[in-house]
């Protein structure tokens, strides 16, 4: 019965990943009736497999007043289900000699475990038991919410620099789904209700809106039909109310600064509005960070960090959002160095991009350095289980896994300054500067 | 407690000062709710480890290559004793840490920008450190298995011909001292520095940063020397894992290694620092933190004690991350925190087991009370059976995942080889750990987590916590700066 079942699913199969190379991932690709989908990829070379379970839900789901809530909700996840007790989730799976998390950002919430490859049921049982049957009290979300509020005072409010993140997205964004921190504020941590809890669970954590992926030493047949066991019954949802990530564009420079009693030296960021992640543009702009700030060999690292002697260390990158995204360069300034020196040379930095298309060589180096970082992601099952899992569920291509690295690869010169002259310009940018509170002299340390 | 935590929630948004009745509170019954519907598979996945094989180069250089052909990449690891921070004369912190760094900028054939760019041209990584607290070097590269020889050769250069210049040499100077000053702005860097002073006292392992004078007194000459004579494969293991072949790697090795001399020079073996016999109380004074970063701890065993593993078991039951007693008490049943765990540190000579942990300020007291009552009850009370089976269990089944990663497994074979120990070491490690008693774990925690002799640190806001410390014992003050305030 459930074997024949198991053929009609499995027919309906995607299978990606033909074209076969010494690095692609094979995997099925395919759906339960009640939308979950599923992705499996067979690797035997240990006895572990890693089962990540991908909820298409994160910071920009939540409405004002509740931020923090995706994250808030994510502990509760590991907090037991009808059939798993309070702290029983963590403990068996450890005591079977794994490890497991979950992770929240802005666009999906993420669930894992690695496990040695004797426990399948293990991990299936319990990401199925608490899709279909999340135990929601009081105790528990109270508890829940002080352990969330030591996160924040332990990763924000207790560190140096980090109020800056949130000034950031505050100054970048107009739009509310990317304006606030995953995190949330202590004042919408605490305005959180049980209510919601309930409510979020039912809306976000139904099989339609999950992708389960997993990587490792199990056989696809005998997987295929063990998911179908555990997750089939799981009655599906209407689909979760679409968020408008639409952002105005930018007319003028913004500038901040961020005053942090914390810091004992200042930190620059220069930010500047981009395109979400899977477009042309932004793969371009990928490169273009690798140029600007991949190795000491790089153009920043030379020229902040090694010949002016401005910086300790710098920064460029692309931020991987499904929604309008951001570029992001990040300078650690010198004991007694002048922020807006920093700047002008940054600046200067990406006029260069803009006039002059960058080497053969600087290309050839992205290149390879890409070639390692594909080779590398196949160490170990759980980074290929979450990477797959984010492409499904951020752009409904889990195959990107193969192929984004033919689309980095075929940036051009030409285009990696048509795309800097487009976005690297001034009313295009936010500056946050993040400086200590005057200090009493000597409290520098080590002087 | 829940009417506790709402009265905590509510003073915090209400910005009204928090006091805490702290009159005792019941046993905490570190317990967790089982219903036992889980489908566990109670057979063990017990795994042999792949072994290195082991060669001895001509120059005394010892070899352990891990082959992996799964993945076309590589790792290679130079450890070389003896040039590390812990060898280091104590006038001159970082002498050890600011040498193995400017073996990276610049050989006497490459400046340094050439060569970051040759290293980066190949799609490789290449780094060279000697932590604080660390009696070896380390000089490691890693890249694709199809240009290995080329990275290798950029490694074997750094590793010989260093050329320390001058002007490099002021830049990584201002640096240096911009870090000196950036890392007292984290409470976990304070109570580190805080934490092994206090538990090392007058042994190498007690400095945790250089400082400024040092820094600044520190010439290429200086550098040069220390390289020329601690850098010696008489002392060094070099690991190797990943997608090369053994048989064709050592004569490469021999002729890429050939100008790397041996020598007369032993590291000296460092003595064990004699654990605290009496409690203390340091609080480091960080204006404006939102939470006390609380560490405890004591010296405990080197690695090659016969305790070894019923601490670890010892360890697991109090402090193993997500599972252990502290976590199930003071997050899971409390709170307090978001992260908690124990650790311990075993080298050639004894180090400290610690436990650290990020508590709200308003919750110090009450942390640090059932801090000190998880540890008691660990002394005071015999492990049950089924909780000392799976934190056993979990220590063993976990060697499987090993077997993702390469470069772990060889780090099963490194230690194996740094201490000494048999060829059979972790076959039988299983067995070791399995055959630890409850009578045992009672014994270590009495010896070596002896809640009357802690070292314990608070990272905080002294306005607010100074006088809650008073309570667990007489108060040193230190500013941010490391300065003692009160005697």
């Amino acid at each position: 019965m459930q074997i024949r079942k198991l053929v009609a699913v499995v027919a309906l199969c995607l299978v990606a990943a033909i074209v076969a190379s010494a690095q692609t991932i094979q995997f099925k690709d395919f759906k339960l009736r009640n939308g979950l989908r599923v992705i499996l990829s067979e690797d035997h070379s240990a006895p572990t497999y890693s089962l990540v379970m991908t909820y298409n839900v994160g910071s920009r789901d939540e409405r004002p007043g509740r931020t923090g809530f995706a994250h808030l909700f994510e502990h509760m996840m590991f907090e037991g289900s009808e059939n798993v007790g309070k702290g029983e989730h963590g403990l068996s799976i450890i005591n079977s000699g794994g490890t497991r998390n979950g992770t929240t950002n802005s666009d999906r919430t993420n669930y894992f475990e690695t496990l040695p490859s004797n426990q399948i049921d293990l991990g299936l049982f319990l990401e199925s038991d608490r899709m279909r049957s999340l135990v929601i009290n009081q105790v528990n979300f109270e508890n829940q919410r002080n352990v969330v509020q030591e996160e924040r005072r332990r990763s924000y409010d207790n560190q140096p620099y980090g109020k800056t993140s949130e000034a950031i997205l505050d100054t970048v964004y107009d739009s509310f789904p990317y304006k606030h921190s995953t995190i949330g504020s202590m004042e919408d941590l605490n305005a959180a209700k049980i209510e919601d809890v309930a409510a979020f669970f039912k809306t976000y954590y139904a099989p339609n809106n999950a992708v389960l992926t997993m990587v490792g030493d199990f056989k696809v047949d005998e997987v295929t039909a063990k998911i179908e066991k555990y997750f089939g019954s799981i009655p599906a949802q209407p689909a979760p109310p679409l968020v408008d990530m639409v952002e105005p564009k930018q007319s003028a420079e913004r500038r901040r600064t961020v005053q942090d009693p914390l810091a004992l030296v200042p930190r620059l960021s220069i930010v500047f509005k981009i395109p979400q992640g899977n477009t042309p543009d932004w793969y371009t702009l990928l490169v273009a960070g690798q140029v600007l700030s991949g190795g000491e060999s790089s153009r920043l690292y030379q020229r902040l960090v090694k010949e002016s002697q401005v910086a300790t260390a710098v920064g460029a990158a692309a931020q991987d959002r499904r929604g309008p995204s951001t570029f992001t360069i990040t300078v650690d300034l010198q004991r007694g160095k002048n922020p807006a020196d920093a700047e002008k040379l940054i600046y200067e930095e990406l006029e260069k991009l803009k006039n002059e298309p960058v080497t053969n060589a600087e290309l050839e180096e992205f290149r390879i350095a890409l070639r390692r970082n594909e080779v590398e992601q196949l160490v170990g099952t759980l980074t290929r289980a979450q990477n797959l899992g984010t492409l499904a569920v951020y752009y409904d291509d889990p195959g990107l896994i193969n192929t984004r690295g033919q689309k980095l690869r075929t940036v051009t010169r030409e285009q990696i300054q048509k795309t800097a002259r487009t976005y690297f310009i001034e009313t295009n940018r936010t500056v946050v500067l993040t400086t200590p509170v005057s200090q009493t002299p000597g409290t520098g340390g080590g002087r | 407690m829940r009417k506790l935590v709402f009265a905590i929630v509510l003073a915090t948004t209400l910005g009204l000062p928090v006091s805490l009745a702290q009159g005792p509170t019941e046993s905490a019954i570190t317990k967790v709710e089982r219903k036992n519907r889980v489908p566990i598979n109670n057979e063990t996945l017990r795994v042999k480890l792949p072994k290195a094989t082991e060669t001895t180069l001509s120059n005394g250089l010892t070899v352990l290559v891990l082959e992996d052909h799964r993945i076309p990449r590589a790792s290679i690891q130079f450890v070389i004793d003896g040039a590390g921070s812990l060898h280091e004369p104590a006038d001159t912190p970082g002498l050890a840490s600011t040498t193995a760094q400017m073996m990276r900028e610049g050989t006497k054939t490459k400046d340094s920008s050439k060569l970051a760019s040759e290293v980066e041209q190949l799609g490789a990584s290449l780094a060279s450190s000697s932590p604080f607290g660390s009696g070896a070097a380390t000089v490691s590269a890693a890249g694709l298995s199809d240009n290995f020889d080329r990275w290798l050769a950029l490694a074997a250069d750094v590793l010989l011909n260093p050329a320390f210049p001058a002007a490099e040499l002021d830049k990584l100077k201002q640096r240096l001292k911009t870090n000196l000053t950036q890392q007292r702005s984290t409470a976990a860097f304070l109570a580190n520095e805080r934490f092994v002073k206090a538990v090392y006292g007058s042994h190498p392992a007690a400095v945790a940063a250089p400082t400024a004078a040092s820094i600044d007194s520190l010439t290429s000459e200086r550098l040069a020397q220390w390289h020329r004579e601690r850098y010696k494969p008489q002392n060094a293991i070099l690991a190797v894992a990943g997608d090369v072949k053994a048989s064709t790697l050592i004569p490469k090795l021999e002729s890429a290694l050939a100008n790397w001399k041996k020598s007369d020079l032993k590291p000296t073996p460092l003595r064990s620092a004699v654990a605290a016999d009496a409690k203390r109380v340091l609080l480091v004074d960080r204006p404006g933190s939102v939470q006390t970063y609380i560490t405890m701890g004591n010296v405990a065993i080197d690695r090659r004690d016969a305790d070894y593993y019923a601490l670890v078991v010892a360890n697991a039951v109090i402090g193993a991350p997500q599972v252990g007693r502290l976590y199930v008490n003071l997050r899971q049943e409390k709170g307090f925190t978001y992260a908690i765990n124990s650790t311990f540190d075993a080298q050639k000579f004894a180090g400290p087991w610690r436990s650290a942990s990020e508590v709200r300020t308003e919750v110090t007291d009450a942390a640090l009370t059932e801090y000190l009552r998880e540890i008691k009850r660990l002394n005071d009370e015999p492990v049950a059976d089924n909780e000392l089976e799976e934190r056993k269990r979990a220590i063993v089944a976990n060697f499987a995942l090993s077997l993702e990663n390469p470069e772990q497994v060889l780090a099963y074979a490194v230690t194996r080889k740094t201490f000494e120990f048999p060829s059979d070491y972790w076959d039988a490690y299983a067995g070791k750990i399995m055959s630890v008693t409850k009578a045992d774990v009672q014994r270590v925690a009495r010896k070596y987590i002896d809640p009357n002799r802690l070292q314990i640190i608070a990272v905080g806001d002294g306005s607010k916590i100074r006088g809650i410390l008073e309570k667990y014992g007489p108060v040193q003050v230190y500013g941010i700066d490391g300065s003692l305030r009160t005697p």
